[in-house]
C-alpha cells in the first residue's frame, strides 16, 4: 500500500506542476476535477467506487463532504491512508473540484447478500442513534456531511472505531458522542446495514 | 419526561449518582434494553412533524474566500455610510479583540486557528499566530498578553505582539471548565477594570435541565483564578460587551429551537444586579414557557430581556457604539450581528442591527444597519462579530467568508 501511495503523491505532484494557480476561484468544476482526479483513482477507482477493501467510495458523496475532508486531511486535523501529504499537494480549487467530480458520479451498488438479520440489526442501531438525523433518511449525506448508503463496511468499521476512540476527531464532537456507547458489534451491524442501502 | 444528557457533565453526575445507588440498583436492574441513544444536540427537542421540514445547521465556514471573489459590493448600508473589505484570508474568522497598539486578534471556532492582522507601512497583513487550538473562538487583550477562550480552558499568549511571527508557548489560566462541544466554544470579554474575563458557558444541547455549571455567564477573577457566576439560565450568550457609561454588563442570548418559526426570539439582556436568572429551560425571551420543560412554572420567577431581537437570527457579537464618526444618534446604541438561521423554513438574520437606548437604558429602536450577507435563500458570508476602532469605524467579521470588514461615515 506504501508503494501505491508513494506512486500517488509522485503522480499527484507531476500533475499539479503543470496546472496554473487560479488566484479567482471558480464554481467547483466535476469536468476540471475528473482530470485532477487521476492520481485518486488508483486506491478510489476510476469512478469512485474503490476496488480496495478499506478505501472508502467517494461516488455520489455530497461535494461539500469530500472537500471539507480534504481541507481537514491538508491541515492534519484528519490523518489516514496518506491522504495529508497528497491533500497537501492540492489547492481549495483543485479540492472543490475533485470533490464535484465524485459527487457527480453514480452511487455505488448495494451489497445486501446473505445477512438479512445482521442488516436488520444494524438498521435498528441506526434508528437508535438518530444517524438519519444528520446522514439523512437514507444514509445518503447531505451538505458536508457524508454519504454512507453503499459505502465499504471495512472502511465504515474502522471510521467509527477511530471516532470512538478518538484516533480521528470530527468536526464538532456529534460523532465523537454518538461513538461513545458503541460496540463493536453494533459498529458492525450498521456497516452492514449502510452497505446494504442504495 | 425525557433527560437529553448527551454531555460529559451531566454523564459524570449520572454516573456518580448510579454509583452512589449502585447497591440498591444492582440487584433490581432488569436486563439492560439497548442502550437508547440522544440524538445530535441540534435535534434535541424536535418533533417528528419538524424532522420532514428537512432543517438541519449549516456547514461551519471552513475556508475563506480570495478577496477577488468577495462580493463586498452586494453589503447594503445606511446613505452617508460605506461598506469595504477590510481584510481577507482568515478561515472562520469569529471574535475580535484591538490591543492598544492597533493589532487585531481575531478567534475561530473550527480551524482552531488564531489571527493577527497588523498594519505595517499602509498595508494591512494577516499573520495566523495559533493553529490546533480547540475552539479558540474567544479573545481578550491585557497588559501586553492575548488572553483566548478555548472550549474548556482559558490561556494567555504574553508580550504577543513582539512575538508575532514565533508566538511564545500560551500559559494556561485556567482549565477546569466542562468540556462539551455544544454550545462549548466561548465569547469572552475582558471587564472594564481590567480584572475579570467574563465569557458564558453555554447549555449542552438545545433544550435540557442543564447542570449548574451551565446555561451561564461566568466571569474569572485574574488575581485569585477564582470562577464566580454573573447570571444563569442563559442558554448560550456569544456576544457581549459592557455599557460605557454604567458598565453594566448587557449580552445577547440565542434562544431555542424546535419551537416554530417565529418562536422564540433571541434577546438582548441586561445585568443590573447579581444573581439574576434569565429563564432557560423553563420560560423563554422572558414570556414564553417552555413547552415540555415550562410546566408547573412561571415566567414570573425570571428576569426579562430588554429586547426581543428576532427568532432564530443568531444574534452573536455585539458592542456599544464608542466612536465618534457616525452621526450622533448612534451615540452608545448597540450593534449586533445576527449570524443568520438554519432552524427556520424562511431564513433571517445575516445582518447587523442597530439598537438605540434611551437615557435610562430603554431600547427605542432596533433597525437593519448592514445587510446583504443572503440573496433570496443563498448566502455567501454570515456575520459573526462587530468591533468598535478607534477612529469610529466599525468591523465586522464575516465566518464563512473568512473576512472582515469596515463600516465607516463620511459627511
Amino acid at each position: 500500500m506504501s508503494v501505491r501511495i508513494s506512486k500517488a503523491i509522485q503522480g499527484m505532484a507531476f500533475f499539479i506542476a503543470s496546472l496554473h494557480a487560479d488566484q479567482v476561484m471558480a464554481a467547483p468544476d466535476a469536468v476540471a476535477g475528473k482530470a485532477k482526479a487521476q492520481v485518486c483513482a488508483a486506491c478510489h477507482g476510476e469512478t469512485g467506487v474503490s476496488a480496495l477493501p478499506g478505501f472508502p467510495h467517494l461516488a455520489a458523496q455530497p461535494q461539500l463532504s469530500i472537500f471539507y475532508q480534504l481541507l481537514q486531511f491538508r491541515d492534519q486535523r484528519r490523518k489516514g491512508g496518506g491522504m495529508e501529504a497528497i491533500a497537501a499537494t492540492l489547492s481549495e480549487q483543485d479540492m472543490r473540484d475533485i470533490a464535484a467530480h465524485y459527487a457527480s458520479m453514480p452511487a455505488p451498488a448495494p451489497v445486501a447478500g446473505g445477512q438479512p438479520e445482521k442488516i436488520a440489526r444494524g438498521q435498528q442501531i441506526a434508528q437508535q442513534q438518530y444517524c438519519s438525523s444528520c446522514h439523512g433518511a437514507q444514509l445518503q449525506g447531505q451538505k458536508h456531511v457524508p454519504r454512507l448508503s453503499g459505502q465499504s463496511s471495512e472502511y465504515f468499521v474502522a471510521q467509527l472505531r477511530n471516532l470512538r476512540s478518538g484516533a480521528r476527531a470530527d468536526m464538532d464532537g456529534t460523532m465523537a458522542s454518538a461513538a461513545r456507547s458503541l460496540t463493536d458489534e453494533e459498529i458492525e451491524a450498521m456497516a452492514a446495514y449502510a452497505r446494504s442501502l442504495p | 419526561m425525557k433527560f437529553n444528557f448527551a454531555h460529559q457533565a451531566s454523564q459524570k453526575a449520572v454516573l456518580t449518582l448510579a454509583m452512589a445507588l449502585s447497591g440498591l440498583a444492582m440487584a433490581q436492574a432488569p436486563a439492560a434494553p439497548a442502550a437508547s441513544a440522544i440524538p445530535p444536540t441540534w435535534a434535541q427537542g424536535r418533533t417528528a412533524e419538524q424532522a420532514a421540514l428537512n432543517l438541519v445547521p449549516h456547514p461551519p465556514g471552513m475556508t475563506a474566500l480570495p478577496a477577488g471573489d468577495i462580493p463586498t459590493d452586494k453589503l447594503k448600508v445606511p446613505a452617508g455610510f460605506k461598506a469595504e473589505l477590510w481584510a481577507s484570508g482568515m478561515p472562520n474568522a469569529r471574535s475580535m479583540v484591538q490591543s492598544p497598539a492597533g493589532t487585531l486578534f481575531v478567534g475561530t471556532r473550527f480551524p482552531g486557528n488564531v489571527y493577527a492582522v497588523v498594519e505595517k507601512d499602509g498595508k494591512r497583513e494577516v499573520k495566523t499566530i495559533a493553529k490546533g487550538l480547540h475552539r479558540p473562538n474567544g479573545v481578550a487583550f491585557k497588559d501586553g498578553s492575548l488572553y483566548v477562550a478555548e472550549l474548556s480552558r482559558i490561556i494567555r499568549y504574553d508580550n504577543i505582539e513582539a512575538n508575532l511571527d514565533n508566538p511564545p508557548a500560551p500559559v494556561v489560566v485556567f482549565d477546569a471548565l466542562p468540556k462539551d462541544e455544544a454550545h462549548g466554544w466561548k465569547f469572552m470579554k475582558l471587564s472594564p477594570d481590567g480584572n475579570y474575563l467574563y465569557f458564558q458557558i453555554g447549555t449542552p444541547a438545545n433544550i435540557t435541565v442543564q447542570p449548574v455549571t451551565h446555561a451561564v455567564i461566568v466571569r474569572l477573577n485574574l488575581k485569585t483564578n477564582i470562577l464566580e457566576n454573573v447570571a444563569t439560565g442563559v442558554r448560550n450568550s456569544v456576544g457581549m460587551d459592557f455599557h460605557p457609561v454604567t458598565k453594566e454588563l448587557w449580552f445577547t442570548n440565542n434562544g431555542r429551537d424546535w419551537v416554530n418559526d417565529d418562536l422564540p426570539n433571541d434577546t438582548l439582556h441586561r445585568v443590573t444586579r447579581k444573581g439574576m436568572n434569565f429563564g432557560y429551560p423553563f420560560c423563554h425571551q422572558g414570556d414564553l414557557l417552555d413547552l415540555e420543560f415550562g410546566k408547573g412554572r412561571s415566567c414570573e420567577e425570571f428576569d426579562k430581556p430588554v429586547l426581543k431581537i428576532g427568532p432564530h437570527v443568531a444574534a452573536l457579537g455585539m458592542r456599544f457604539y464608542t466612536g465618534k464618526q457616525f452621526p450622533a444618534e448612534y451615540k452608545h446604541n448597540i450593534f449586533i450581528a445576527e449570524h443568520g438561521s438554519w432552524n427556520r423554513t424562511k431564513k433571517t438574520g445575516f445582518d447587523v442591527v442597530r439598537v438605540a437606548l434611551d437615557a435610562k437604558g430603554n431600547v427605542t429602536k432596533k433597525e437593519v444597519f448592514v445587510s446583504g450577507w443572503i440573496q433570496g435563500d443563498d448566502f455567501w458570508g454570515r456575520p459573526a462579530d462587530v468591533h468598535m476602532m478607534k477612529d469610529g469605524s466599525m468591523l465586522v467579521s464575516d465566518d464563512v467568508a473568512g473576512a472582515i470588514f469596515r463600516i465607516s461615515h463620511s459627511k
